[in-house]
């Protein structure tokens, strides 16, 4: 009388203890979107990057759309310019007669070499013997040195002077090493250039 | 309990790795965040902290529940670029040649004629890769060009901002409003779309009396409508027709409404930063002609 269905449960195994197996299939499709969830992390996640938001995926992509540098340098300069110059040069460049020279127009501003520009801008002048366009200009004055600003300041507010199509000048611009450059040569200069110092020195140096 | 320690563990785990990822790494990140360049003109610094008076608006902002309509964040979806010619240099010719081998525009620019009204855009919406590869064949002909970035997204497109908003805009606030819903428009760039005071104040008492069918409720109990004494109040509103107070009276704004109005006001977002970088729009005459003090 020992049917197998009279057996006592507790004897029996049970089947539905046992875990059954994960269908192979599965786990490839697991594996497969873990692999995707990756690659999608890596290309769209920015790495935890603080400045990265979407749209832009990377600093390396971020840093390719920092394209803001020509034309704003000039804005900057506009700046610079109302914070410092304008109050002796005036808003459209034309200086004072017989007081502060022009910007407009002056071949000063205009040579080819901002050399010469950079310098004054730098560290000033004082002295008689001024000529603006070769015509002798009477300043009462002198031109207080202007070190104190950075050379990014310097090159924004000298591009802004010399490429100011409005007061019809047409110089191209200059950049923070320039003026770096000559900044340090100018260190042993400790006093403000005279005119006929500054014409003796070549435009390109 | 068999398993405590390991249901502890793993739980403990758990939030201690999300504690990490969204507690702790965005405050090292963000949490020391101050003053930022303007990506743009390297002199200013971004965000200014707001006015006195500003300050307590964002109080009266909070005290009123604005955010639970109107969201202070602006989406963006992409940035185009556009390439904008601004000088042809010595040899116009070559410049039009390259315009044309690049197939850009309708691709009939010839040498005599392309100097005309400049600054023009030759390129309209580009990726940034074809934007400098235009860049750099127009320098190599002589031209000066320029890259003008346009961020792109609904949001920006409905005229809500500038660029998307980031966690830069935000330091300036103890409690930030950066909302949810926007039963009424985003209120990031508030302060440079709708920058008139009185305009803030007739919409605060009557949203209706300047947008017409505007859903947003009236808060007229941060104004008083009182007699007109000796003088008129210079603060008193300056409403027109049908919403005018009736004769010898006027409607006044208390703090709250000023401080609030102040607060809208101050709202803007359209900063050109490095991790959110766009082309200003040229600044009006006016403005550049009158320089800062």
């Amino acid at each position: 009388m020992n049917s197998p269905t009279n057996q006592p449960a507790s004897n029996a195994p049970d089947s539905s203890a046992k875990a059954p197996a994960l269908p192979i299939w599965l786990i490839i499709v697991f594996f497969m979107l873990l692999y995707w969830g990756a690659v999608y992390f890596d290309e769209h996640g920015g790495w935890f990057d603080a400045q990265i938001y979407s749209p832009y995926v990377s600093a390396e992509q971020l840093k390719t759309y920092q394209v803001g540098g020509g034309p704003n340098v000039f804005e900057q300069g506009r700046q610079v310019y109302g914070r410092t110059c304008f109050t002796c040069h005036g808003a459209a460049g034309m200086g004072q007669p017989g007081t502060f020279p022009p910007l407009a127009g002056s071949d000063w501003v205009n040579e080819e070499q901002p050399g010469r520009m950079i310098r004054l801008v730098l560290q000033g002048f004082s002295g008689p013997g001024l000529k603006i366009n070769g015509q002798p200009f009477n300043t009462g004055g002198a031109m207080v040195p202007w070190n104190s600003l950075s050379d990014d300041e310097i090159a924004a507010v000298i591009t802004f002077v010399r490429g100011n199509k409005e007061w019809g000048n047409k110089a191209g611009p200059v950049t923070p090493a320039q003026v770096a450059a000559i900044r340090a040569k100018v260190k042993s200069h400790s006093q403000p250039f005279s005119p006929t110092e500054l014409e003796a020195i070549s435009p390109a140096d | 309990m068999k398993f405590g320690p390991l249901v502890f563990l793993a739980a403990f785990l758990g939030l201690s790795a999300s504690w990490y990822g969204l507690v702790l790494t965005p405050q090292v990140q963000l949490g020391r965040a101050t003053q930022e360049t303007n990506s743009v003109v390297k002199t200013e610094l971004y965000p200014v902290g707001r006015p006195g008076l500003a300050r307590e608006g964002l109080e009266v902002y909070r005290a009123n529940g604005c955010a639970y309509c109107h969201s202070q964040q602006v989406e963006q979806k992409g940035t185009l670029i556009d390439v904008v010619l601004t000088e042809v240099g010595t040899n116009s010719m070559n410049v039009a040649n390259a315009l044309n081998e690049a197939h850009v525009g309708d691709g009939k620019f010839n040498g005599p004629s392309v100097g005309a009204g400049l600054p023009k855009p030759v390129l309209k919406g580009a990726t940034i890769e074809n934007a400098s590869v235009l860049a750099n064949v127009l320098k190599k002909a002589g031209a000066t060009a320029e890259l003008h970035l346009v961020p792109t997204g609904s949001d920006i497109e409905r005229g809500w901002g500038m660029r998307r908003s980031v966690a830069q805009d935000f330091i300036s606030d103890a409690t930030v409003m950066p909302g949810s819903l926007r039963v009424g428009p985003d209120l990031a760039n508030v302060g440079a779309r709708l920058p008139d005071l009185n305009w803030q104040l007739v919409h605060l008492f009557n949203p209706a009396a300047v947008t017409k069918g505007s859903p947003m409720p009236p808060y007229r109990f941060l104004f008083e409508r009182r007699k007109i004494g000796k003088q008129p109040s210079p603060d008193a509103l300056k409403l027109m027709g049908e919403f005018a107070p009736a004769a010898g009276y006027e409607i006044v704004p208390k703090p709250e409404a000023k401080a609030l109005a102040a607060y809208l006001i101050s709202l803007r977002s359209d900063v050109p930063l490095y991790e959110a970088p766009l082309t200003p729009p040229p600044a009006p005459a006016a403005a550049t002609n009158a320089p800062a003090k």
